[in-house]
Order: structure tokens, then sequence, then C-alpha cells
């Protein structure tokens, strides 16, 4: 590394954030804020002032550390390019069955004799809204794994604030639309565990406990909905499995990935389970202060593909973020021209020009914004 | 609702899961309890056997067997009687409880802040229990730890007992939401405000008993309009527990039809709540 590298590498602190520290900018934002930092480069060294504080020097050495960290995954490997596929869905109704099953046959998902493991993003009590995926459409991927001749297909979960999480469900709208759901879900929280060595050590966990049901997946299809996030930027399919990590053991919420760092820990589950697919909920998302208290978004599509990085690069760029600035997008390609970028995507269905549509973004994003960045 | 239920889940290696499988801690701590107060101490003693076998080299207990970590349920376990549990295993548990806080009150950790210039928010004054070890205090963990304490405090009397309960009660009556009531541990995040929910809210009423502040009644009348409506029996649950410790359970109260016990420590804690409503104090002590 130059010296000029390290100068155009230097890391400039995000303005300050709204209203008061508080328990859980605390908890969460002091790392993920520094980890915000790390991603957040600008090409330019700030003016010298000639006296460097203590929180200076710090920070300087918290940047060089960052960058042989990062500069390690920088390895240059062939990269063949990630398909991901665009299709409008412009309500949750009956369409979604056929727009589902057409989106595995594009992608030739096989899946016979396979244990298939759908994970939606349920996260609060609210039926209808725009914070948990639809029951509607996990439902159509139910049908369609299974019609394509998966061995099992269940619906499983661990939400992260909530304890009854079969009570979330229903409130949600699960039991309703799913026939026998209980007999198809599990809830991870509570699943018999498996303590595993994480292969990439992104972050300091190190190890951590999983449920059997997650490991034991064939196939894990990550279907999240398309939402903001108040410490990340967005979350999608990658940010969605946190859920696979057990409240039983971590408790609600499970506070220990925030402590190993919310961007490391994302990437580390990402590399922890190879065999995914990801279908992203984006006919009705969630913009402004994601992922629990923002307003509702509507844009009318669906987004899939076996490489969650590129899927949720591309959903970043219908809600005109920058994905480069996605720090757990950074981490597990571990090169900026990596799967992240559009070149290295074989985009599918309709033009992200087509359907992209800015999501509100809180004050403290707003560098992340396509057009800002 | 009856006792053969629990009987018929317990697993042929005494424990009990939550709903179908492994046995963990939880789950087991409730049927225990809900066994003893039954007076069914014969088919509690291969429970309370398998609590003793998963018992932690530092005296905590793990979730569940095959976890090498003591976490928050040890304060579950702190909450069977002693004589049935075995004395100095209780010691142990206790031990553990005042040993662990939340890291964001340890030394270390505020000097760590100091030298990174950053200034604590005042609801960090006040130490409460984390879900695991090396990790922040939250408001269920502080909630259940807090009742293993003072059901401690009634048998044993100790200062540091009572430091560790009145810390961790300022702790929950900081973290009360805006409009009463508490959440997961983060009435605000980013300047918003945040929610509460109705089985923190419950727990952490039952944890502050006999505390009488402005916070605790707003959550009192957040409690009673949680239980107008909430379906999760969880929920329903905590919120009964929270309103019986300040006396506000309604008199007239009937459990909503159709809410089901989808868990067995929501069967086993429906069961407690009968035998409190006898009048007899098995979770306080």
């Amino acid at each position: 590394m130059t010296m000029r590298d390290l100068q155009n590498s230097v890391v400039h602190p995000l303005p300050n954030g709204r209203g008061s520290a508080t328990v859980f900018d605390s908890m969460c934002g002091f790392r993920a804020a520094r980890v915000r930092k790390r991603f957040l480069r600008i090409p330019q060294l700030p003016p010298m002032t000639g006296k460097i504080t203590r929180r200076e020097l710090l920070a300087a050495s918290a940047a060089v550390a960052g960058m042989a960290s990062l500069s390690s995954c920088n390895r240059e490997e062939p990269l063949t390019p990630s398909r991901v596929s665009i299709v409008r869905a412009p309500a949750y109704d009956q369409r979604v069955y056929e727009t589902v099953r057409l989106l595995l046959e594009e992608h030739r998902v096989d899946v016979r004799g396979r244990h298939v493991v759908v994970k939606p993003n349920l996260v609060e009590f609210e039926p209808e809204s725009f914070i948990n995926t639809n029951p509607l459409l996990v439902h159509a991927a139910l049908e369609a794994f299974r019609a394509r001749g998966a061995a099992s297909v269940r619906i499983a979960e661990g939400p992260g604030h909530r304890r009854n999480t079969l009570d979330l469900a229903d409130a949600a709208g699960y039991f309703k639309i799913v026939p026998n759901f209980e007999d198809v879900f599990v809830d991870l929280n509570l699943d018999d565990v498996t303590r595993v060595r994480l292969p990439r050590q992104f972050s300091r966990l190190g190890k951590l406990y999983l449920p059997n049901t997650a490991l034991g997946a064939g196939l894990l299809v990550s279907m999240p909905k398309m939402k903001t996030h108040h410490w990340v930027g967005a979350t999608l399919a990658m940010k969605n499995l946190f859920g696979l990590v057990p409240g039983g053991v971590y408790g609600w919420p499970k506070n220990v990935l925030h402590w190993a760092g919310i961007q490391e820990s994302i990437a580390d589950l990402h590399a922890a389970f190879p065999r995914q697919f990801a279908i992203v909920d984006g006919i009705v998302g969630m913009q402004g202060n994601g992922p629990i208290q923002g307003t509702a978004k509507f844009a009318g599509v669906l987004v899939a593909g076996g490489d969650p990085v590129a899927v949720d690069a591309t959903c970043c760029r219908i809600m005109r973020i920058n994905p480069y600035q996605i720090g757990y997008l950074r981490l597990a390609t571990g090169s900026v021209d990596a799967q992240i970028s559009e070149q290295n995507i074989r985009q599918s269905g309709e033009a992200i020009s087509a359907v992209a549509t800015p999501f509100d973004l809180i004050s403290e994003f707003q560098s992340i914004r396509l057009e800002n960045s | 609702m009856t006792i053969e239920i629990l009987a018929g889940k317990q697993n042929s290696d005494g424990g009990w899961p939550y709903v179908r499988g492994a046995s963990w801690t939880e789950p087991t701590v409730y049927s225990l309890l809900a066994m003893l107060a039954a007076g069914e101490n014969e088919r509690a003693a291969r429970g309370l056997q398998w609590l003793r076998r998963v018992e932690r080299p530092d005296g905590g207990f793990p979730p569940q067997a095959n976890v090498e970590e003591s976490s928050w349920v040890t304060a579950l376990v702190a909450l069977l009687p002693p004589g049935q549990l075995g004395v100095a295993a209780h010691e142990r548990a206790i031990r553990w409880l005042l040993s662990t806080t939340g890291t964001e009150t340890t030394a270390v950790y505020r000097l760590r802040q100091w030298l990174l210039g950053n200034h604590p928010p005042p609801e960090q004054a006040f130490s409460g229990w984390p879900w695991t070890p090396g990790a922040a205090a939250w408001v269920g963990p502080t909630s259940l730890a807090i009742l293993a304490l003072e059901k401690e405090a009634r048998r044993r009397p100790s200062a540091e007992i009572g430091r560790r309960i009145a810390q961790g009660r300022q702790f929950l009556v900081t973290r009360t939401c805006h409009e009463g009531g508490w959440n997961h541990g983060a009435p605000r995040a980013l300047g918003y405000e945040s929610g509460p929910y109705p089985e923190t809210t419950g727990m952490a009423l039952a944890a502050l008993r006999g505390v009488h502040t402005p916070e605790v009644a707003r959550a009192i009348g957040m409690a009673h309009r949680f239980l107008a409506d909430c379906r999760s029996a969880d929920a329903i649950n905590w919120l009964r527990l929270g309103l019986m410790a300040h006396g506000g359970m309604p008199a007239d109260y009937c459990r909503p039809a159709g809410v089901e016990c989808r868990t067995l420590p929501e069967t086993s804690l429906a069961m407690l709540i009968g035998e409190v409503q006898k009048g007899r104090d098995v979770l306080w002590g």
C-alpha cells in the first residue's frame, strides 16, 4: 500500500447523529458508526491543523488496521457473473404465485430431493404491514419449491426482538395464508443448535451456535423485505440472516452480533451458508427509519437470484443507494469490483432504470444515496 | 390444564423442550416450578437432576445442555428453591448473577469510551444483566435476575444483593418507553422513540414489585391497555404477573378465547399464575 493509497483511504467521520446518544445508540451505534466510517471514503485529505487529538490518533490507527484487514481480502479471482432477475409485481395477490414459479424456472433452481428452508423477515406484530415479508409471497415460494420436487420445504425464522414467534407470525397473517402453518414452521430461536466455526471470520465472533434446521438445509432461501436500515443503510437478503442466530442462546435482541460488529457479523453469516437463493419482497418496502419505524414505499418488484450479494447490490440500485457504500457488501465481496459491480451481474427481466425509485434515507445516511456518492 | 400435560412432555433425559426436541433450561425451570407448586416432587426429581448435570464450572447455567456458556437462564434456575436444586448449586447460581453485569457498565468499557471521547448516556449509570456475558444489559434478563435476587434476599438478606436489586430497578426505570411500559430495552434509537411490548412490560412490572414511581404508574396503565386486546399467551402471562405484583389485576379479567399456549414455558407459567391466584407466592418467595 502506498502513502497515496492510504491518503485516499482516510476515513472521515459522519456528521453528528440526530438526538442524544441513547441506550441503543450506544449498544449498536458506536460499532455501526465506526464501520460506516470505514466504508465512507472520500478521496481528499482533510486540511491539516498541525495538532493531532487523542480521538484522531485512535481513528487513524483504526483506519490503518482496517485497511490492512481489507487489503488481505482483495484476492484476484476470476468471477462468474451472477444472475439476478427483476420482475414487476404490482400487488400481493394471486399473481405472485405464478411470478415466483417463473422466477425459479428462469434460474433453473434444482431442489429435487433437497431440504429447502425458506427464511422470511418477521419483525413485529403488524398485520398487513410493510415491516414483515408478506405471507402470500412466502406461501408462493413454499408452493413453488414443492412443485420443483423438494424433499421438504420449511418456513423458518428467529425474530430479533419478540420472543413469541408463533404469535408474531399469527399477527402477521401467516396462519391465515399458509395452510397448516405450525406444521411447516420452525422457530429458529428455539431450534436445536450446533456450534459452528465461522469460515470467514470477518467479525470477532469466531464460532456461533446455529440452528440445525438452517445448517441442514440443502438450500436456504432468504426472503427479506426491501427496507432501509438505520445502522447499516439497507436490510436485504444478507442482513436477513441475522434471524438465523438463535435467540434461545443469544437473547432478544441478539446483542452479541452488535458487539462483534453488525456489518462483520452479516458477512460472517453469509459465508457460513454457501447454498442460498434470495427472493426480495420489494412490492411494498420500507423507507426512512427502517427496519421498524419507517414508512411504506411501493416499489412493485421482486428481485431474485442465487447470489445474495448480487441480489442485494441490485436492490440497492433500485432503492437509489450506492451498494459500494454498504459495508457488509464490501466485506462479502472482498474487493470493490467484484460481485457488486453492475458489469459482473447478469441482469434479466426489468432494467434497473425502469423500476428504480428512491427510498427516503435518514440524515445519517444521505451520503450513501447514489446521486451523492 | 393439568400437570399431566407437563409430565407427558418431559424428555427421557429429565429436562423439557420448548415445544419438542432437545431439553432446554428455560422450559425445564418453568415446568419444575409448576410441578413443585403442585406438590409433584417425585416427578420433578429427574428434571432437577438434569439441571444439576448441565451446571457450568463458573456456577452459571447454559440455555441448552450442549451450549458451553452460562447465560441469562441462570436467573431462572435461581428461582428454584435451594432445598430442591441443592443449596450449593443455588448459592453458585446467585454468585454468578452477582458477578454478571452488562458490559456497558464495566470499568474497562467506561475507560475505553473515555479514551474515545464518547460520553455515556445517563441511563448507562445503572447496571443490569445481559442475555449473555460480554454484551449489554437488557430488560428481559434484568427483570428475571431481579426476581431471583429478590427471592434470595427474602431468605438471606445481604447488602450486596440489595445493591444489585436497587441498581437493576433503576436500570429498568430509566429504560421506560415514552408512552409507558418497556420494550426489549431500547426506548430510543437515533433520536426516535420506540414503543413498548406487552411481554417485557409485564416482566419489568413483576420485577418492580413494591416500587412506586411515575414510570411504574404509567407502565401499569399501559399494561392494562395491552391486556385488553393481547392475543399472545406469553404476553398475557407476564402482563398478569406484572399487574398482580402491583395489585392491579382486574378482578373480572377473562382470558380471551382462542389464545393458545404454544410453548411449554407458556403452559407452565399459566399454571404458576393459577397458584399465585390461590394465594401461593411461588414467584416472589
